[in-house]
């Protein structure tokens, strides 16, 4: 909202001026203080002080002029207004207000316009009346002052509706008489089917939701949105319809977001414009149309207002105020307060501290309860004054959810494995969140994305790492590992913490001791095992697909907590085509994972009891056998652990080799074993016994040769 | 020196020597001088023994052996304690560089988030995380934002195209329709379930229609703060909020509190520190008015009470929403907020781990 303070001065006293003694405060300072009670100021532009002073030409003494750019909270539709601005300044300053003229009454005569309100729920109050017209330009300083508003003069009449807009805050429409369809004014839903060509020509369908301005026949506004173009007032209009009204908020807000419009007059009454302005809008603009010899009011305003609601009034207790803001402000600061704002306190007998019954004007469509009124005398005392105090603890925290130690963890195992964390959007495009999750039901998408790259939500935090791996990737960046800990969502589901990591590149980077080594998908198994074993399990992979990453380079992640596995997840190398759709270059593999965060906990250190470390020695034994190279590591392993007995305590693969001297389609294995018993130090005997089975069952379940 | 000639003798000789023994080259003079085979002071002995009488040679014999037995394993032993010892020979080039080991980084809005927990978290705030994906219910009407209500423009929302089952895919009486615009939602949960005293934080991701830009992003993360109980009032609000910000910020931060309007709080205000680029004195990021607009606060709105089932009468409390992204441009001077998203390991790697 710009407001020209030469305006503002029109209705309140300003000791505003240049600084000098008799003028003691600068618009600079105005501003500030403005700003300090709520109406920020963006911006003061100076403004020339001549053209928009009616008087004409200034003298000498006529103090510096600009605009203050405001900007107006939603629940302050009344300041949309020099008035509603004066009010404000006038309570800073203790100054009165001083109300512009208005045409006076005129209530001998019959209506000389029929105003019907069909459907009073919408519209509760509707305001008519009639002006002669000759249709011109405005003088300058009204068109100046429009202007300073950055509001474009079109005629006087449209020019006088929309300066009684600003001036007092109630929009207003005019209707060219003679293009309705007679005398009257009907205010009605629209009929269904019904359409209308509106101000800025475009033709619009209406719903029978929407509260429509019609003469006898057919829609000439959209109630409280925009006029109609067939009775637009032009340079021929002889005589104008003025409308002051006051519409439903919700009403006028619906149908200007379904039609797609928003004015300044929907703008005022879908944040609530003044039930008792109406009158004075119309009688300000018919003054004003007077004054300026743009026209003259035919007969009196035809006011139809079926029920008017009773004033609401709200009690204000005294300790109140000091219970909510932690300071006492003195009663003879809250009443005096109070009144300039426009509400009407009066105190209630005997009562000590006092309380107020405290009507609440019409135009403060934002004060119901006893809290409003105790935030407009904190403003206006100001939160400046206000002590800082901290608040008494009365009870101890709780500890912390087990999310926060769990995330918290995570990210210190992944950091520590050279890791860094991403945090990507939580929309994705369709395509790749498809390529991941290929159950397009279980897809969740926005109805309103901003655009298709972020349509659905994310099934997978994959795509979207994926693509932060790429983004440093073409920005000569060879070696990458990220990982991102966030939600994930899935109709089916719900939403669900996720871990994802993805890396490429190099594991080991290239040095002058040696070469380097390209990523391989056992850096992640690693990098995973290390993860389950940070949080006290071990991880153990099988052979999987997806669709998205390489056949035979795929596994299915799982966790073993003290005898409990469950499924983490899926590691594997991604399928080119999809990193290459995605915009990869170059031929690297980047391996990825993704697992499922809720299986980790870190609760069962809280119970940990630690077991006797190790009194007694271990010993290794190495095996070497030659079994199918198709035979995954895992089952060995199983056949190992089950056939060695309790003793055997790890088994590492610590060589694979084909080639000369081996058969084809097979492999040899070398295995450590290491044994170690916790109440004595085992025989040579007993290891060499356990080693004995374990290869007799090797061979048996696997057909394995000792080498 | 001459070999000493009767065992007992030797042996004292040989404990003696060997202890001045420092290098290799000592213990082989050592050595060559009790167990050289021609003038070592065992080979003596072993001829000495032919003048011997008939009958004690065997002991001697055996005493002798022993001695000489003794005499290699302390030679041995004491040869490995010297090469264990030993220093390699030669030097390298210390200043070639070392071989890395990678280490990540948080992120800096992790990181950010981390500090903000911290600082709250010896308030003695509990740290509580809720669902991205939200109710109507929970984002807008219990937070005193009815249906068609104006202030909901202020936080352009997106909303799902069918709902989806309540957080965690329990079933709720609130089917989610909508990314969550703040997380203040949580607030609603929380004291749906428990009884004032309240003091909690929830951080998280939010979601806004915002196009993206220098200063806006679509997602972005916000730490929102609630405290519930008897006898809160705004002067609390105020004294925790500065120190906060002076524990985030600088102990000299200066902070200004200023009225605002948001539907769930009233009183509410907007909160500004002095500036950090230029310390108050104005320049282009402030724009020349000293000020940084860092959250926005408020005294819990008695509708939100009861929405919650709370007495308004008996309790009160305020609550304060920040924007980490925000801080961290500030406090980390970092350009452009969609950089926080892009994952540059360029911006990232700046950040401590």
């Amino acid at each position: 909202m710009r407001i020209l303070v030469s305006w503002l001065r029109e209705l309140v006293t300003l000791p505003v001026g240049s600084g000098s003694p008799d003028s003691p405060v600068t618009i600079a300072a105005l501003a500030d203080t403005l700003t300090m009670r709520g109406f920020e100021v963006g911006a003061v532009e100076p403004w020339p002080a001549g053209p928009a002073n009616p008087a004409g030409q200034p003298g000498n003494s006529e103090p510096p002029d600009a605009v203050l750019d405001l900007e107006i909270t939603t629940n302050r539709p009344d300041c949309l207004s020099v008035l509603g601005i004066a009010r404000e300044v006038g309570t800073i300053y203790g100054t009165d207000l001083r109300m512009p003229a208005l045409w006076p009454d005129d209530d001998d005569q019959r209506d000389p316009i029929a105003v019907t309100i069909e459907d009073a729920d919408l519209c509760p109050r509707y305001v008519g009346a009639l002006v002669d017209v000759e249709v011109g330009p405005s003088p300058r300083w009204l068109a100046a002052r429009l202007e300073a508003a950055d509001v474009r003069p079109i005629n006087n009449v449209v020019d006088v509706t929309n300066y009684v807009m600003l001036e007092l805050g109630h929009p207003l429409h005019a209707f060219d008489l003679d293009r309705l369809a007679g005398p009257e004014i009907r205010v009605r839903r629209a009929r269904a089917g019904e359409t209308i060509r509106t101000l800025d020509g475009a033709q619009r369908r209406l719903e029978p939701e929407m509260l429509v301005i019609a003469d006898a026949e057919r829609a000439q506004a959209v109630a409280g949105v925009m006029g109609g173009a067939d009775s637009e007032v032009s340079g021929t209009t002889r005589t104008i319809v003025l409308e002051a009204a006051y519409f439903n908020p919700i009403s006028v807000r619906r149908t200007g977001k379904r039609i797609g419009l928003s004015t300044d007059a929907s703008y005022r009454f879908e944040r609530g414009a003044d039930v008792e302005a109406p009158v004075r809008a119309i009688a300000r603009a018919r003054q004003l149309l007077a004054t300026i010899g743009a026209g003259q009011p035919r007969g009196p305003a035809v006011d139809r207002y079926p029920t008017p609601p009773a004033p609401i009034v709200v009690r204000l207790r005294h300790h109140r105020i000091g219970h909510l803001l932690g300071l006492t402000i003195d009663a003879a600061f809250v009443a005096p307060t109070l009144t300039r704002l426009g509400f009407d306190p009066q105190l209630e007998p005997a009562t000590d501290p006092p309380v107020w019954r405290v009507t609440v004007p019409t135009f403060r469509v934002d004060v119901s309860r006893e809290e409003d009124l105790i935030e407009e005398v904190a403003r206006h005392h100001g939160y400046d004054r206000l002590p800082t105090t901290f608040p008494a603890l009365t009870q101890p925290a709780p500890p912390p959810g087990p999310w926060r130690a769990r995330d918290h963890l995570v990210r210190q195992l992944l950091t520590g494995c050279g890791f860094s964390e991403a945090i990507t959007y939580g929309f994705i495009e369709r395509a790749p969140a498809l390529a991941i999750h290929p159950d397009a039901q279980d897809i969740v998408a926005l109805r309103n994305p901003l655009s298709e790259k972020g349509a659905v939500l994310r099934p997978s935090l994959l795509p979207g790492l994926v693509d932060s791996l790429i983004h440093n990737r073409r920005r000569e960046r060879q070696d990458i590992r990220l990982f991102e800990v966030g939600s994930q969502f899935r109709h089916g589901d719900g939403e669900t913490p996720a871990l994802a990591l993805v890396m490429t590149g190099d594991a080991v980077a290239r040095h002058w001791s040696g070469p380097e080594r390209k990523t391989d998908l056992f850096d992640l198994t690693g990098v995973i095992a290390r993860l389950c074993e940070g949080f006290g399990g071990v991880a153990t992979f099988e052979p999987d697909t997806a669709g998205h990453l390489v056949p035979g380079r795929t596994a299915s992640v799982r966790l073993r907590v003290a005898d409990q596995t469950t499924v983490l997840g899926t590691v594997g190398q991604l399928d080119p085509g999809f990193a290459h759709t995605r915009g990869l270059t170059g031929s690297d593999a980047v391996y990825v994972a993704e697992l499922d965060l809720r299986p980790l906990t870190t609760d069962r250190f809280d119970h940990l009891q630690a077991t006797p470390v190790p009194r007694y020695p271990s010993i290794t034994r190495d095996l070497s056998v030659e079994i199918d190279d198709a035979l995954p590591a895992v089952r060995v392993r199983d056949t190992i652990r089950a056939a060695a007995g309790p003793a055997l305590v790890s088994i590492n693969e610590i060589d694979r080799y084909q080639g000369p001297g081996i058969a084809a389609g097979a492999v040899s294995l070398s295995m450590r074993l290491t044994f170690r018993a916790p109440d004595r130090t085992l025989t040579d005997t007993e290891v060499q016994a356990a080693t004995d089975d374990v290869v007799r069952a090797l061979a048996r379940a696997h057909r394995a040769k000792l080498r | 020196m001459t070999a000493p000639t009767d065992i007992d003798a030797i042996r004292a000789a040989f404990q003696a020597d060997l202890g001045a023994v420092a290098t290799e080259a000592d213990l082989q003079t050592v050595r060559d001088r009790y167990l050289g085979r021609k003038q070592g002071a065992v080979a003596a002995l072993m001829k000495s023994m032919a003048s011997a009488p008939t009958a004690d040679r065997p002991a001697l014999g055996k005493a002798a052996n022993e001695l000489k037995r003794e005499i290699d394993q302390a030679l041995a032993t004491r040869r490995q304690t010297l090469e264990a010892s030993a220093r390699p020979a030669g030097g390298v080039d210390v200043t070639l560089p070392g071989r890395e080991t990678p280490f990540g980084r948080r992120h800096p809005l992790t990181l950010i988030r981390e500090q903000v927990e911290s600082i709250f978290g010896a308030m003695g705030f509990e740290t509580l995380q809720g669902p991205q994906v939200e109710d109507d219910y929970h984002n807008f009407e219990a937070l005193n934002m009815p249906p068609d209500h104006p202030a909901r423009d202020m936080q352009d929302t997106f909303y799902l195209d069918r709902p989806m089952p309540g957080a965690g895919g329990t079933p709720s009486t609130h089917p989610a329709t909508l990314l969550r615009t703040h997380t203040s939602g949580m607030q609603i949960r929380y004291m749906e379930t428990h009884q004032p005293p309240v003091r909690i934080i929830a951080p998280g991701v939010v979601y806004r229609r915002d196009t993206p830009d220098l200063t806006h992003s679509p997602m972005f993360v916000q730490v929102e703060g609630l405290l519930v109980g008897e006898g809160i009032t705004m002067a609390d609000l105020k004294g925790t909020l500065v120190a906060f910000l002076q524990a985030f910020f600088d102990a000299d931060t200066r902070v200004m509190f200023r009225p605002s309007f948001f539907p769930y709080t009233e009183p509410s205000a907007e909160v500004f520190i002095s500036c950090v680029f230029c310390d108050g004195t104005g320049c282009p990021v402030c724009k020349k008015t000293g000020w940084l607009e860092i959250l926005g606060c408020g005294m819990v709105h008695p509708a939100v009470f009861e929405a919650v089932g709370y007495d308004p009468e008996r309790y009160t409390g305020w609550a304060f929403g920040l924007g980490i992204d925000r801080v961290a441009l500030l406090k980390h001077r970092v350009e452009d907020i969609r950089l926080f998203y892009d994952n540059d390991l360029r911006l990232l790697e700046q950040f401590p781990h």
